[in-house]
């Protein structure tokens, strides 16, 4: 068996193309799901009644169940669902119109809310209460002293989890393929199927995937030593 | 100037205040003293609303509040005349020494970045830290970080400075440095509640004792009085158990 290399080359640059799909699709979704997380997060920390209750089916509906099973649930079904609403109450809507991307950003927003909800609630819990007490005794307002004190310790502490969401964020997003998002897999198979090449395609989007999530995991190892700096005991 | 009456807590089913009463006047150093257990932690917390109580007044100042029902308002204001020393400092990682003491005055207070860093540079000078400012607490040794605890209260000018046990975390070696500030302070007519089990400092320092046990205020008076003559059976058992050597005349 040989590798078509003109082949693997020029599927290479046109790969490269759906890089800026794949990478919004991930910060989207991470944006969309910091803030929900967050508000997770606290309801569990402060176990506040009934959310609490919530979030924790919540986390586990979703972290129990394959992301694929998620896409074909929300891309099949919801729009039909929501086509036979559409219908029986006469609103000329047609769901089908809609962009598939969108679909992509529920199915990886939820996934991302559900992992981050993890990562800020056992990072929030590493701030010891002391501090927040010490900072209301001079005054801080609880808003301030979140804000001010606790979170950007908890974020710190949070970075490596943070970083491992987001590589598996952006090589989750190789499904959006399935909802006709045209990201790196999806523009590496259409590539393929032409001429059956899908080996060589496959290989190709590999060494993108790798470089992609090496140069995110590198970010976040720098972001985590520049904003730890405080954590370092002095020599001598 | 600070009165608490009748003041209760229970956590669960474990009542911890059973209706304490105490009172400081300006310039008091008073020192509670007390088995672990007996509350001590718990009234001096709630003094500053860290703790809710139960029931319970506070009349600090011009301001007389219900613990248990106090507003917002009524909880900063007294949070604003008062400070808290940490058994564990507390201090905040992610800020330097300085910056740990001109957080209150900049966020809470509203004090002038230049004119806040001048009083934390005070403030940490007048606890022998003239050399550590911008040192982050894990950069810094147990007592240092208290003395920066013990600037962080001083820094805001309270009316009075609550210390729960503030050597207790502390090697004993470090221990000094600690008391050594704190009377300074004491001598500089600082309002000061003290938790501590340091009989010395007690004894010393002291102008009012007050010996707490099972969620009551058991006996209370001059550091002279308690230490040499305690009237009640329960303050002499826990003194005979503190001090080794203590011999008092009846």
């Amino acid at each position: 068996m040989t590798l078509n290399t003109e082949f693997m080359l020029e599927t290479f640059f046109i790969a490269l193309k759906g890089i800026p799909v794949t990478l919004s699709l991930a910060a989207i979704s991470l944006l969309l799901a910091s803030p929900a997380a967050f508000f997770m997060a606290i309801a569990r920390i402060n176990r506040i009644k009934g959310l609490q209750k919530a979030v924790t089916v919540y986390v586990s509906f979703v972290r129990g169940t394959p992301m694929i099973l998620q896409i074909l649930v929300i891309y099949s079904l919801l729009p039909s669902l929501l086509n036979q609403l559409f219908m029986n109450l006469n609103l000329k809507i047609n769901v089908f119109d809609v962009n598939p991307i969108l679909y992509a950003y529920i199915v990886f927003t939820l996934n991302t809310a559900a992992a981050l909800s993890e990562v800020f609630r056992s990072a929030l819990q590493t701030v010891s209460i002391g501090q927040l007490e010490a900072a209301q005794s001079i005054g801080l307002s609880t808003y301030k002293a979140y804000t001010r004190i606790v979170i950007p310790q908890a974020l710190v502490v949070a970075l490596p989890n943070l970083g491992n969401v987001t590589v598996n964020l952006i090589k989750g997003t190789s499904l959006a393929f399935m909802m006709t998002v045209k990201d790196i897999t999806a523009l590496a198979k259409i590539e393929a199927s032409y001429g059956y090449n899908y080996i060589e395609a496959y290989i190709v989007i590999f060494f993108i995937y790798i470089i992609l999530c090496s140069g995110v995991q590198l970010a976040f190892r720098l972001l985590e030593k520049y904003l730890g700096g405080y954590r370092k005991p002095a020599a001598g | 100037m600070l009165e608490l009456k009748n003041v209760h807590k229970s956590f669960g089913r474990n009542e911890v205040l059973k209706g304490v009463d105490i009172s400081v006047e300006k310039g008091d150093v008073v020192v509670i003293l007390g088995p672990s257990g007996s509350g001590k932690t718990t009234l001096l917390r709630s003094i500053n609303f860290l703790e809710k109580a139960d029931k319970g007044t506070i009349v600090f100042g011009d301001i007389e509040a219900k613990l248990e029902n106090a507003s917002k308002h009524d909880i900063r204001a007294i949070r604003k005349k008062s400070a808290f020393v940490f058994q564990n400092y507390n201090l905040f990682h992610n800020r330097t020494a300085l910056q740990n003491v001109t957080e209150g005055l900049i966020v809470a207070r509203k004090v002038p970045k230049a004119e806040a860093v001048e009083k934390a540079r005070k403030a940490l000078d007048k606890v022998g830290l003239s050399d550590r400012y911008d040192y982050y607490p894990s950069q810094l040794s147990g007592g240092q970080q208290q003395r920066v605890g013990i600037a962080r209260a001083i820094a805001v000018n309270p009316d009075v400075i609550l210390f729960d046990e503030p050597t207790s975390a502390l090697d004993p070696e470090l221990i000094g440095e600690v008391l050594n500030v704190m009377k300074e302070l004491a001598k500089e007519g600082t309002t000061m509640i003290v938790v501590t089990h340091e009989m010395t400092f007690a004894q010393e320092v002291a102008n009012k004792v007050i010996f707490m046990d099972g969620g009551v205020v058991v006996e209370e008076g001059p550091p002279g009085e308690i230490f040499t003559r305690p009237k009640e059976e329960r303050t002499k058992q826990f003194l005979r158990r503190i001090i080794n050597d203590f011999d008092y005349v009846i």
